[in-house]
Formats: C-alpha cells, structure tokens, sequence
C-alpha cells in the first residue's frame, strides 16, 4: 500500500505538473507572451461576434465589394502574409546565432507592416471623405461604419504596436544586443496580428 | 557551424512553403467571396474553412506549435472555444426570431417601482 503511493508520488513528481518546471515547456516570457495573446484574441472574438451579431439582425448589410477596394484588400493582405513569413525567417536566423540576417528579415517585416498601414491609412481616409463615422453611414446602417471603425481601427493598432516592438528588436539585433528567444516572442506577437486579419479579412470583407 | 548552414535552408524552404499555401489561399477565399450565386450558409462555411486552415498553418508552422509542448497547444484551443460558445449564445437570439431588427424605435418599458418610462 505504502509503496504504491510511493511510486504514485514519484509519479506526479516527474510529470510536467509535479513543480519545479514549466508544465508549457516554455520559458517565463515566452509563456505571458501566449497568455497576452490568448486574452487579447477573446478580445477580437467578442469583437467580430459583436459584428456578426449586428449584422444579422440589421435590416439590410451593405455589399462591401460595391464598397472597399477588392485589390487593395487583397494586397494588404498578401503584405501582411508576407511580412509574417519573413518574421518566420527573422526567428530563425536569430535562434541560428545569425544576427545580420535577423536584422535583415526584421527590416523586410517593418517594411510590410509599414505599407500595409500605410493602406489602411488611405481605405479610412477615403472611407471617411464619402461621409462615415462612427455613428452614420452613406450605405445603411450605422453599425456597418463602426464595427470598420472599432475592428479595423484595433487591428490597425496592433499592428502599429508591433511595428514599435519590431524596430526596438531590429535596432537591437544590429547592434549585437539581442536574444533568440526576444526575437520569438516578438514574431509570435507579430504573426498573431496577422492571424486576427486573416479573420477580418474573411468575416468583414469577403462574407 | 554545420549544423547552422544545414538548418537554415531547410527551415527556410518550409516557411517559403506556408507563405505560398497561405496565398493560394487567400486568392481561394477572394474568389469565393465574388461567388454571389452560392447560398449564404455554403458560403460562410467554406470561407470559415479556408480561414481556420490557414490560422492551423500559421500557428503550426510560423508560431512553432507544432514543436511545443501539448499543454500549451491545448491552451492555445481556449479562444476558439469560448468564442464557440459566445456565437451561439448571441446568434441564438437571431436564429429564433429573424424578424428582430436594429431599428430607432423607442420602446416603453415598466420601471420596479411600477412606473412606465420611454426610451429617448
């Protein structure tokens, strides 16, 4: 009896949640970085459920092709792909003891993150020059503007945020002053805002 | 340092990889967005597919979950889950009565107190 609980104390000791070890086998920065972003994507989950939900009850939805600009959606998006795959490759090359390369794939990630805000720049400024606000919309109903606003404008900030985290990391990976692992964490952030647009794109613009 | 060169083409190659899947497709659900002709219910799913596929790549392959440890994948299902949840307490309400509408209407309603007060 006595060495049945024995080995089932060594048991739960040598699992992962028997203390002394991460039970994610990650390290502290790296675990609160996934805990941010699991919170922050209930976040835009009640977001775009909000949307949703409006949507659906509203009388009429506007066609939002009619509206935005297919291609330059497109083109954001493609941007915004293709700056997260390149952060990939910044994390890399910084885990691999390469810092050139890191801060040559990190400045290609700022590039793509600066043009797609720079687009979205444009789409507020013509959305907002034909007469939306958070509170009245040209097409129907006023929900339609607002939830561009407040979803768009979120991810836009995100994204803004990022470029910040991005360039200290970049200026910091030029001068030798780096880790792997900030690399990581920062990319995770990074890919994150393209995974919420990839959610925007499909839900606000194409459905 | 052999290690380094070999390891860095390799993992290249497959983010190069994803980075083209990921475009196809988002080119895939563009076009079905343009699809007026397809029933809105087909619609939302096939693009809700296309969307949770591409996020399974980008969370596997770019955010490395597909090396991490299980526990921390699970915990990574959470959002997912409780937005599962958040959808059908929301979009229930619609599904019963369709006719509910956002509209300027002021309502009346009864006070605890009895008395009867109108929406401004």
């Amino acid at each position: 009896m006595e060495s049945t609980s024995l080995a089932e104390q060594q048991r739960v000791l040598a699992s992962d949640w028997g203390g002394g070890k991460s039970p994610f086998g990650t390290s502290w920065s790296k675990f609160m970085m996934w805990i941010f972003i699991i919170s922050d994507a209930l976040t835009f989950a009640g977001f775009l459920i909000a949307y949703g939900f409006m949507r659906r009850v509203a009388v009429a939805w506007p066609v939002q092709m009619d509206i935005f600009s297919p291609v330059l959606i497109t083109f954001m998006t493609f941007v915004l792909i293709s700056s997260s795959a390149v952060m990939a490759m910044a994390v890399s090359a910084a885990r691999s003891g390469d810092p050139k390369s890191a801060t040559r794939f990190l400045g290609l990630t700022i590039l793509g993150g600066a043009i797609f805000l720079g687009c979205q720049a444009y789409e507020w400024y013509h959305f907002i020059s034909e007469g939306a606000t958070l509170t009245h919309n040209p097409w129907g109903v006023p929900q339609f503007a607002a939830s561009f606003f407040v979803i768009t404008g979120f991810h836009g900030f995100h994204v803004f945020s990022g470029l910040t985290i991005l360039a200290i990391v970049a200026l910091r990976a030029a001068m030798g002053k780096y880790s792997g692992e900030g690399v990581e964490n920062a990319g995770l952030y990074w890919h994150f805002v393209d995974v919420v647009w990839v959610f925007v794109f499909a839900f606000y613009y194409l459905m | 340092m052999t290690t380094h060169e070999h390891a860095h083409p390799t993992g290249y190659r497959q983010y190069f990889m994803t980075w083209i899947w990921l475009l196809v497709m988002t080119m895939t659900a563009l076009i079905i967005g343009y699809f007026h002709f397809l029933p809105e219910g087909v619609k939302a799913a096939m693009l809700v597919g296309i969307t949770l596929a591409k996020i399974f790549l980008i969370g596997s392959i770019f955010m490395h979950l597909k090396t991490e440890k299980i526990n921390l994948v699970m915990l990574t299902f959470s959002p997912l889950l409780l937005s599962i949840v958040l959808f059908f307490f929301t979009f229930g309400e619609t599904l019963k009565d369709p006719t509910h509408e956002i509209q300027n209407v002021s309502p009346t309603f009864v006070m605890p107190t009895g008395e009867v007060k109108e929406h401004k």
